[in-house]
C-alpha cells in the first residue's frame, strides 16, 4: 500500500514512516502542506495521512484543494484538536477519518488500513463474504457454513464493520466510533463485552475461531 | 484656537446645527411678520391721506381757494387731525397747520408719499419731533396742497414689534446655546463614565464597571450592557485562567508518578533485577493514563470556561438513553448485574447529545465498577413535576456516605474503597461540568437502601432544565 504522510514534526513523521513501513507499506513523507499537495498530485497513493496544522499550507486547505481537483484518495486527519467541532470541520473539508493526537500506533495503522480497504471494496455491496461467513445486507441475514445466525441489530452492525475490514485489526475506539458513533473513551470494557457476545454467536460450535483478539490493538476477523 | 472641550462634543455640535436651522427659520418667519405689519401700517396711512386729498380737491372744485381753506379749517377740529399746507403757485404759504419749510424736500417731480418730520415746540420748552407722512397735490388753479398725517404712533408700534422680534431672536440664540451646553454636559457626563471604564479595561483592569445612576435612559442601558459584557468576559477569562492552573496541577502528579516509575525501572534494570520490557509496558500504560486524564481535564475545563455546551439541539431523551443502555446492558450481564432501563417516552430535552451521552456513560461506568456481582443497576429518564428532565442511574453498590457526596464530584477525589478500581476520579466531575454547561445540575442520593449485604446504593441524577 502506498501512503503519503504530511506532517511537519520531524520526529513524529519519522516514527510514522518507520511504523507504517514495518507494517509493510510504501511511505512517502512531506514536511508541509505545499510539499504534500505536490506529492499527492504526483501520486497515486492509497491513503493520505495529513496533519491538520502544517506550515505553508495547513492540512485542511491542502485536502480541500485536492478534493476540488477531483482527487478522492482517502484522507486520515491527525490533529491535536479533539473537540467535536474540530472533528466535524475536518470531515467537512474532505477528510474520511479523524485521529486525535496523541494516539497509539496500533490505532494509526488500523485506521490507515481500514481506509485503504474501504476504497478497495467500494461501498455498494449487498453481500459480504469472509471465509464461510456470509452477510446479506438486504435480507439482513447472516449465515456461517449455511447455518443462519440470529443477531441483534447492533451485533449485525458490529459484524458488518468487522467483515468489511476482515483480515485487519480494528481498535475498540474505531468500533465505538463507527458502530455506536460515540467519540468518548469509556472507563469500562463495554466494547469487549459486545465483541465477546458476537464471538459466542459466530464462533461457538464451529471449528475455527474467526473473531480474534489482537493484543494491544483490538480485534480482527479472519477468514 | 482650542475650544473648551464641551464645545467639541457631538451633542453641542448638533445643538449648534439645530440652533442655526431654527434661527434661520425663525428669522424668515419674523421678517415676514415684520414686513406685513409695517407695510400694513403705511398702507392704511397712505389710503386715508389719499382719501383726504381727494375730498379737499372736491371742496376746492366747489368753493375755490376759499372753499378749500374753510374745509381745511373745519377739519382741523377732529380727533386726529391731518396736517395741511396750502401754497400759492409761486410757493408761498397761504394757510396750513404745518410750518413752512418742513416739506422743503419736495420738488415738482415728487408727487408721491413722502416721509418727513415736524418739529413743534414741546410742553416744557423742549422740542417735539413728530414723524409724519404726506402727499402733495397740484390743484387746477396752480396752488399746491399738501396733506400729511402724524404717524409717530404707528411708527412706534412698528418699532416695538421690530424690537420684540429682535429680542425674541436673541433669546432663541441664548436659550439654544444654554440648552446645548446643558445637554452636552449631561451626555458628556454619561459618556465620560463609559469611556473611563473602557479605558480602564483597555489598561487591563477587568474589574472596572460603570457606575449606574438609576436613570432609565439609553446610556443606562448601554452601561448595563457594558457591565454585563464585562462580567461575562471576566468570568470566562477567570475560567480559562483557573482551567490552566487546574490542568497544570492535575497533570503534575501523574507525570511525576510516571517519571518516578521510569527512574525506578532504570535502577532495577541496572541492578539486573527488572525486566526492561515489562517496565516499558508499564510506563506506556502510565502515559496512557496521563493522556486520559489530560483529555478529561481539558474537556471539563473547556466546558467550565465556555459556560455553555456547544451545538445544543433538541433531542429525544428516551432514544439517547436507550442507545447508552444498549451499550452497557451486556457489560452488566457479564458482571452479573441486573440491568433495567425505565425510559419515559416522548420526553424531549435540549443539549449537546455527545456530552450528555458521555455523562451517562460515565455514571454507568461508575455504577458497574462499584456494584458487586448480584446487584442491580437501573437507568431511568423522567420528567419531574418541576418540568425538569432527569436522567438517573441507581445502583445497589456501597453508595457514598452523606458527608462525602459533595466531595466525590470534585476533581480527583476517590473514596478509600475505590482505590483498587481503575479511573482517575474525573468521571463525576465531568458529569457535573456537563450538567452545569446545560444549565442543569448533578444530584447524588442514597440508593434503594440496605438489602442484605448490599446497599445502601447510590442514585446519581443528571438534571436538565425544562426545555423552553
Amino acid at each position: 500500500m502506498r501512503i503519503l504522510i504530511v506532517e511537519d514534526d520531524a520526529e513524529a513523521g519519522a516514527a510514522m514512516v518507520r511504523g507504517l513501513s514495518d507494517a509493510g507499506h510504501a511511505v512517502t513523507h512531506a514536511a508541509d502542506g505545499k510539499l504534500g499537495l505536490t506529492a499527492a498530485s504526483e501520486g497515486p497513493f492509497d491513503v493520505l495521512v495529513v496533519d491538520r496544522m502544517t506550515p505553508n499550507m495547513d492540512g485542511l486547505t491542502m485536502v480541500e484543494t485536492l478534493r476540488r481537483q477531483g482527487d478522492q484518495t482517502p484522507v486520515l486527519f491527525l490533529s491535536a484538536l479533539g473537540e467535536i467541532e474540530d472533528r466535524v470541520t475536518g470531515l467537512k473539508a474532505g477528510g474520511d477519518d479523524y485521529l486525535v493526537k496523541p494516539y497509539a500506533f496500533a490505532e494509526l495503522i488500523a485506521r490507515v488500513e481500514a481506509l485503504a480497504r474501504r476504497r478497495e471494496t467500494g461501498s455498494v455491496q449487498t453481500l459480504l463474504r469472509v471465509g464461510d461467513l456470509e452477510m446479506d445486507l438486504i435480507g439482513r441475514m447472516v449465515r456461517r457454513e449455511g447455518k443462519e445466525i440470529d443477531l441483534q441489530p447492533r451485533e449485525f452492525q458490529l459484524l458488518e464493520y468487522l467483515m468489511r475490514n476482515a483480515g485487519q485489526s480494528v481498535t475498540r475506539t474505531m468500533l465505538l466510533e463507527k458502530v455506536w458513533e460515540y467519540h468518548f473513551d469509556p472507563q469500562t470494557n463495554v466494547i469487549d463485552v459486545h465483541v465477546s457476545r458476537l464471538r459466542s454467536k459466530i464462533d461457538k460450535g464451529f471449528e475455527k475461531a474467526m473473531l480474534q483478539t489482537v493484543r494491544g490493538a483490538g480485534y480482527r476477523l479472519d477468514a | 484656537m482650542r475650544l473648551p472641550s464641551i464645545f467639541r462634543t457631538t451633542p453641542f455640535r448638533l445643538t449648534l446645527l439645530f440652533l442655526a436651522l431654527f434661527a434661520g427659520a425663525a428669522s424668515a418667519f419674523l421678517a415676514y411678520i415684520y414686513g406685513v405689519t409695517a407695510l400694513e401700517v403705511t398702507r392704511i396711512a397712505d389710503a386715508s391721506i389719499t382719501r383726504e386729498v381727494q375730498s379737499l380737491e372736491g371742496a376746492y372744485g366747489i368753493g375755490g381757494r376759499e372753499g378749500l381753506k374753510r374745509a381745511m379749517v373745519e377739519r382741523t377740529q377732529g380727533d386726529r387731525p391731518f396736517l395741511y399746507l396750502l401754497q400759492d403757485p409761486s410757493g408761498h404759504r397761504l394757510w396750513g397747520t404745518l410750518p413752512h419749510g418742513s416739506i422743503a424736500r419736495f420738488d415738482d417731480r415728487n408727487t408721491d408719499m413722502v416721509r418727513f418730520s415736524v418739529t413743534r415746540p414741546g410742553l416744557n420748552g423742549g422740542v417735539n419731533r413728530e414723524l409724519a407722512r404726506g402727499m402733495r397735490q397740484k390743484l387746477t388753479g396752480g396752488e399746491t396742497l399738501f396733506v400729511g398725517q402724524d404717524v409717530t404712533e404707528a411708527e412706534a408700534y412698528v418699532f416695538r414689534i421690530d424690537r420684540a422680534l429682535g429680542m425674541a431672536g436673541a433669546l432663541v440664540v441664548v436659550l439654544g446655546l444654554v440648552g446645548g451646553i446643558i445637554v452636552s454636559r449631561n451626555v458628556n457626563r454619561s459618556v465620560a463614565g463609559l469611556n473611563a471604564v473602557v479605558a480602564a479595561v483597555q489598561g487591563g483592569d477587568l474589574r472596572a464597571r460603570v457606575q449606574l445612576r438609576g436613570a432609565r435612559d439609553e446610556f443606562e442601558e448601554l452601561a448595563v450592557g457594558l457591565n454585563d459584557m464585562l462580567d461575562r468576559l471576566e468570568h470566562s477569562i477567570g475560567g480559562l485562567r483557573h482551567a490552566g492552573d487546574a490542568i497544570a496541577h492535575d497533570l503534575r502528579s501523574p507525570l511525576t508518578r510516571l517519571r518516578t516509575r521510569l527512574e525506578m525501572a532504570i535502577l532495577d534494570v541496572e541492578a539486573g533485577k527488572g525486566d526492561p520490557k515489562a517496565a516499558l509496558a508499564q510506563a506506556l500504560e502510565d502515559a496512557d493514563g496521563v493522556l486520559r486524564t489530560f483529555v478529561a481535564v481539558l474537556a471539563i475545563a473547556r466546558l467550565q470556561a465556555a459556560g455553555s455546551a456547544p451545538d445544543q439541539a433538541a433531542f429525544d431523551t428516551g432514544q439517547l438513553a436507550a442507545d447508552i443502555a444498549e451499550l452497557y446492558e451486556p457489560l452488566c450481564e457479564e458482571r452479573d448485574l441486573d440491568f433495567k432501563a425505565e425510559l419515559s417516552p416522548a420526553l424531549q430535552a435540549r443539549g449537546n447529545r455527545e456530552f450528555i451521552a458521555q455523562a451517562l456513560a460515565n455514571i454507568l461506568d461508575n455504577a458497574v465498577k462499584y456494584t458487586p456481582a448480584g446487584g442491580a443497576v437501573m437507568l431511568r429518564t423522567r420528567r419531574r413535576s418541576s418540568g425538569e428532565v432527569e436522567f438517573s442511574v441507581t445502583d445497589t453498590g456501597p453508595g457514598v456516605p452523606d458527608g462525602q457526596r459533595e466531595r466525590v464530584v470534585q476533581r480527583f477525589v476517590r473514596l478509600e474503597n475505590s482505590r483498587n478500581q481503575p479511573g482517575a476520579g474525573l468521571g463525576l466531575s465531568l458529569v457535573a461540568a456537563v450538567a452545569e454547561a446545560h444549565g442543569g445540575r448533578l444530584e447524588l442520593d442514597e440508593g434503594p437502601g440496605k438489602i442484605g449485604e448490599m446497599g445502601p446504593g447510590l442514585r446519581v441524577a443528571l438534571v436538565l432544565p425544562r426545555a423552553a
